[in-house]
């Protein structure tokens, strides 16, 4: 849990570094949602696959990554210009 | 999008949520095959790079887990 | 040191337009302190601005490199080939920095990434606030180590004002009073017979700019001691 890491805060400058990166994201429009922060103990093994599931289906109610959305479209507008 | 087979990233704290998701396997859990696992010694050695280098190389979804 | 803000990705975006070959230069000195132009600051740009382009299918090369100091030729110099290589340099640097970096390279689109806010301290992690004004005129021996020309709002240099009032400034609630500060600093200290001292009007004529200062040991001329 929060506050209860190994090396006692450890998670929680995790959480600080995940929620400023979710800014980031949100700047470059990636949806931040895509990106998450979970708490769990060394015995949570259901935990983890819950967490797993969870962002898994978030992954695919987005779809793919804007990223890859042009990717896989021919070459870019800039390219034919030249 | 149902052939779609997502990328999922999970940075794991060695001392929590590792141990955890080697644990769901030791109890053959079920879960999501997509997720690809990043041991860090510690999540307080997550660096703001990792995730988006993540992204960068197409990651559909990153979690952090500790 | 100077303390300094990144600019938002879309200012930056704006501003770098279609290049396809951008050099980010960062700064290893105040900037890099204040978290916002150091090599870490660096790595995140240049990741943002990847992403996006790789968003809208673009393609963009990015060359990062951080040194010691912007506002210090030698260190500028070896960049040469990283500059020549680039469409364009955003400097991670406070506008000293920029500057002397577009100077140095004046053939060269160099364009800001950060905003530069002020001279301050690092109150605590993560926070900044300001505390000199540069005004080349330093009076904080008289007031405690407190100055008024920068925490005052009105920037009085006889205080308080009407507006104080339990401590805090009329302008901005929020705010001390520079001066009650001044007063308690004074207090302590066993000073207090300053703060009936009338300081004469501000010299704003010792901070007119461009500002330039020349260190008597490198002084030109006739008995100076460069000759």
């Amino acid at each position: 849990m929060e506050g209860e890491c190994h090396f006692l805060e450890g998670n929680i400058r995790a959480k600080k570094r995940v929620n400023y990166t979710k800014g980031l994201l949100a700047e470059v429009k990636i949806e931040p949602e895509r990106l998450k922060m979970f708490n769990m103990g060394a015995s949570d093994a259901k935990e983890f696959a819950h967490a797993a599931d969870e962002m898994t289906k978030i992954a695919k109610e987005f779809g793919p990554s804007p990223l890859k959305k042009i990717k896989n479209r021919k070459r870019p507008a800039i390219r034919r210009i030249q | 999008m149902t052939d779609f087979e997502p990328k999922v990233v999970a940075f794991c704290c060695n001392y929590c949520a590792y141990t955890a998701a080697d644990l769901a396997g030791s109890m053959r859990l079920e879960y999501s095959p997509y997720v690809r696992i990043i041991k860090l010694q510690c999540t307080g050695k997550l660096d703001i790079l990792h995730l988006l280098k993540a992204f960068e190389g197409g990651a559909d979804a990153v979690f952090v887990a500790g | 040191m100077i303390i300094a803000e990144r600019k938002t990705f879309d200012e930056i975006k704006q501003i770098v337009g279609d290049a396809h070959k951008i050099l980010i230069v960062g700064c290893g000195t105040c900037v890099a302190v204040c978290m916002a132009g150091g090599e870490k600051e660096v790595g995140i740009l240049a990741s943002l601005l990847r992403l996006d382009a790789k968003r809208e299918g673009r393609e963009l090369e990015i060359i990062e490199t951080t040194v010691e100091r912007q506002c210090d030729k030698e260190y500028l110099e070896p960049l040469a080939k990283k500059v020549s290589d680039a469409d364009v340099v955003v400097s991670l640097a406070c506008g000293a920095g920029v500057q002397f970096l577009a100077e140095m390279y004046d053939t060269k689109r160099v364009l800001p990434g950060l905003n530069t806010r002020f001279i301050g301290v690092a109150e605590h992690e993560g926070m900044w606030t300001q505390r000199c004004m540069a005004c080349s005129d330093c009076i904080l021996g008289e007031t405690g180590g407190i100055c008024p020309v920068t925490i005052c709002p009105k920037g009085l240099l006889n205080g308080p004002c009407g507006g104080t009032n339990e401590g805090k400034c009329e302008v901005d609630n929020e705010k001390d009073c520079a001066w009650t500060l001044i007063y308690r600093r004074l207090e302590k200290t066993g000073g207090l017979n300053n703060i009936k001292k009338l300081f004469p009007p501000k010299r704003y004529d010792v901070q007119t700019k461009p500002g330039k200062v020349i260190h008597p040991a490198y002084e030109k001329g006739e008995g100076k001691a460069h000759e």
